[in-house]
């Protein structure tokens, strides 16, 4: 009865996300990204743009329109690796939280 | 402290009284003996062992059924070696089923089967198989129909439903598909993603299996030896083993048995005692109850229903027939369904090597034909299905003898959990009275176990407070006890026969559920795009906020991808919706793909599990 009972839940249950572990974990995954990607361009050192001026990672700088303070440099790492934290634990606790809004809304009806 | 134990003890000398001289009942009496407090045991039958007891005829030794001696259970092996010594004997196993005058291996395998069935019998086997993969049989009511849908019709009618029927006496498509599932508990899907999840677990089973498979212990003279030697011990240190003493009456009173009577040798005689041990079947406990029960209770016992059994043991001429120790017979021609040869399992049984003593099992109701036949007739019988199978040329047998073994396994039918848990309810409120062993508890158990019970009903009585019906029922409990005890329990619940367990789940359970519970597409894919959305509409509100000659020229570059998308009020919503929508896209294939392969994987180890099972799907029948 119990083997029935745990088999039956085991394919009839939904998972309920840990919203907060979802947002640690994409945190961490989106920091170190924005880190080492920053790390990686300084130590290639400046590239020759277009215009013929040498420029170290032109595209990555564009982050810093969104993260104030970023660029790309060894303390723009530590400084992008704290935006990525905070913007991929708030992504990640926000899609948590509205999956299970949303699967217990479906339990629910 | 000890001043107050032994003073417990002393009160408790001469005045346990155990009912049964089988396995349980004869451990419960070297448990207390071990404690320094003398007992008395009485049986009904002449012999000692129950079940487990060995016949001695003219010098041929025999059982009543094969026992293999094999426990996880330290404190029972340890009491086996403590008793046996050196007459332990470790014996190599072999065990095969003889079908259409075929030998096939036991425990199965798929390779032997099918070479061993043919060619046209394989394909037939495989398309059968795949047949019920993909139609399978709904609903799954019966027991030929949860066979079939899991191994194919072909492989169930040829090696499962003759025996089935041999052993229980019940056509397949009338027992219910929930036993067979209750039976094969190796079976259960969340224990075998467990076992493959904790690698130390699935080593430690796999050893298992492989001992069991391949040898077990026996000892040198059968299982009687030993609750021979018991008995002896127990007579030899002051307890009394007290042989053909039918328990005649219970008595009640204040909600505690007060005295049983027995009938002796034709004489009835009162044993008196503070704590009582039952052993017998619950029906006949019941029955003898004096006062009598209530008539519900009385209707109820006597709903409990047994299966029993009688070997035909024959001498032959002949110093080897075959080298198993016993072989399963499939051949629905014939009615016996097991032949034991006992010169294999020890050749200590047989007195001369020249000759082979085989046990032929038939299973049968008492007072069915079988049951009923002369033992004359019993031996043509058997010599005649020998001759039949072609095992044994029915000239070369000299010798017979017949034992009846009434009650051999309690039969789990659909009423017979409500009644035993209607009777627990009842005994419940007699104090001094503890029901263990098989019969004693209605439960399927093996040698094992029954000891098992007996050791903790000794402990109850020193003063612990087991629940005796919870051993391997309610795996919370096993927590209450000591650490070593744990070990012994847990160890012996996967090798115990299913018994019933309430509806509980562990934190392991739990945690596995939690871990292949599947993700709501809709609701992950409407999370991503949301959060998606989300991030584009504020990335592109952001740099309309800061402004400057050209907003947002990179961003822009999404245009690209999103038509009709810019960095403007109205963009941010044009690229809300873009992201949306593919964040949803890849939230929903996310999740569909992450369920495919968790189902697949489960799956995977389900067909495993199933084919394990297959391979000694006899020994749980």
């Amino acid at each position: 009865m119990t083997n029935n009972f745990n088999e039956n839940k085991l394919l009839e249950a939904v998972a309920i996300l840990n919203a907060k572990v979802l947002g640690l974990i994409l945190g961490l995954i989106l920091g170190f990204i924005i880190f080492f990607i920053t790390i990686w361009i300084v130590l290639k050192g400046p590239q020759l743009s277009p215009s013929g001026q040498y420029v170290m990672g032109p595209h990555l700088q564009l982050l810093s329109q969104f993260f104030i303070g970023y660029s790309v440099s060894y303390i723009g790492s530590i400084v992008g690796f704290v935006y990525g934290f905070a913007f991929g634990t708030i992504f990640g606790t926000l899609i948590g939280w509205i999956y299970n809004k949303i699967v217990v809304l479906k339990q629910k009806s | 402290m000890n001043t107050e134990t032994n003073s417990n003890k002393e009160s408790l000398d001469n005045q346990v009284v155990i009912i049964g001289a089988g396995p349980a009942g004869l451990t419960a009496g070297y448990e207390l003996l071990k404690e320094g407090i003398h007992s008395t045991v009485v049986e009904k039958d002449n012999v000692v062992g129950g079940l487990s007891r060995t016949v001695n005829y003219n010098g041929y030794h025999f059982d009543i059924g094969g026992h293999r001696f094999f426990t996880k259970v330290q404190v029972v092996d340890d009491m086996w070696h403590e008793v046996l010594g050196d007459d332990f004997l470790t014996r190599s196993r072999l065990s095969r089923i003889f079908y259409n005058n075929k030998f096939f291996n036991y425990p199965f395998n798929l390779t032997n089967a099918l070479f061993g069935l043919g060619i046209w019998n394989s394909i037939m086997i495989v398309i059968s198989y795949l047949w019920a993969q993909v139609f399978p049989q709904k609903p799954e009511k019966t027991f030929d129909q949860w066979v079939s849908n899991r191994f194919g019709r072909r492989l169930y009618k040829i090696f499962f439903e003759t025996y089935t029927e041999k052993v229980w006496g019940i056509p397949c498509n009338e027992i219910s598909a929930e036993w067979a599932a209750q039976r094969i508990k190796g079976l259960s899907l969340l224990k075998a993603i467990k076992n493959t999840l904790i690698k130390e677990q699935t080593g430690n089973k796999q050893l298992v299996v492989k001992t069991l498979i391949d040898s077990f212990k026996y000892p040198k003279y059968g299982p009687g030896m030993m609750w021979e030697k018991v008995t002896d011990i127990l007579n030899r240190d002051g307890s009394r083993v007290l042989l053909n003493s039918d328990v005649s009456k219970i008595y009640i009173n204040n909600n505690r048995v007060e005295k049983i009577e027995i009938i002796e040798n034709g004489n009835s005689k009162d044993i008196s005692g503070n704590n009582f041990i039952s052993s017998m079947p619950i029906r006949e406990l019941i029955q003898k109850f004096d006062p009598p029960v209530p008539d519900e209770i009385l209707k109820t016992a006597n709903d409990l229903k047994y299966r029993d059994f009688l070997t035909v043991s024959l001498v032959v001429k002949k110093k080897d027939v075959f080298p198993d120790n016993w072989i399963y017979i499939h051949d629905p021609k014939v009615e016996v369904g097991r032949i034991q040869n006992f010169k294999n399992w020890s050749k200590d049984m047989v007195p001369s090597e020249e000759k082979t003593c085989l046990g032929l099992e038939y299973f049968c109701f008492e007072g069915d034909g079988l049951w009923s036949m002369d033992d004359k007739d019993l031996i043509e019988l058997g010599k005649k299905e020998l001759q039949q199978t072609g095992l044994v040329d029915a000239s070369l047998v000299e010798d017979g003898t017949v034992v009846r073994m009434p009650k051999a396994y309690p039969v789990y039918d659909s009423t017979y959990l409500e009644s035993v848990n209607t009777i627990r309810k009842y005994l419940n409120d007699i104090g001094n009275l503890q029901l263990i062993g098989r019969n004693g508890m209605h439960k399927y158990n093996n040698q094992d176990h029954s000891m098992l019970t007996a050791m903790l009903a000794v402990k109850n009585i020193l003063g612990a407070n087991y629940d005796l019906w919870k051993v391997n029922a309610d795996q919370e409990y096993h927590e209450e006890i000591s650490k070593d005890e744990v070990t012994d329990f847990k160890a012996l619940s996967s090798t115990q026969p299913l018994v019933p367990e309430t509806v509980t789940q562990s934190p392991v359970d739990i945690a596995i559920i939690r871990a292949f519970a599947r993700l709501d597409k809709l609701a992950f894919a409407i999370s991503i795009g949301a959060v998606a959305g989300m991030a584009i509409f504020l990335a592109t509100l952001i740099l309309i906020l800061k402004g400057g000659n050209v907003i947002g020229p990179n961003l822009n570059l999404l245009g690209q991808y999103f038509i009709g998308y810019t960095v403007s009020i109205k963009g941010a919503f044009i690229g809300f919706g873009y992201s949306f929508l593919w964040g949803f896209i890849f939230g929903w294939l996310f999740a569909y793909l992450r369920n495919f392969f968790t189902g697949l994987y489960i799956l995977r180890i389900k067909k495993k599990t199933e084919y394990s099972s297959f391979k000694d799907f006899i020994d749980y029948i």
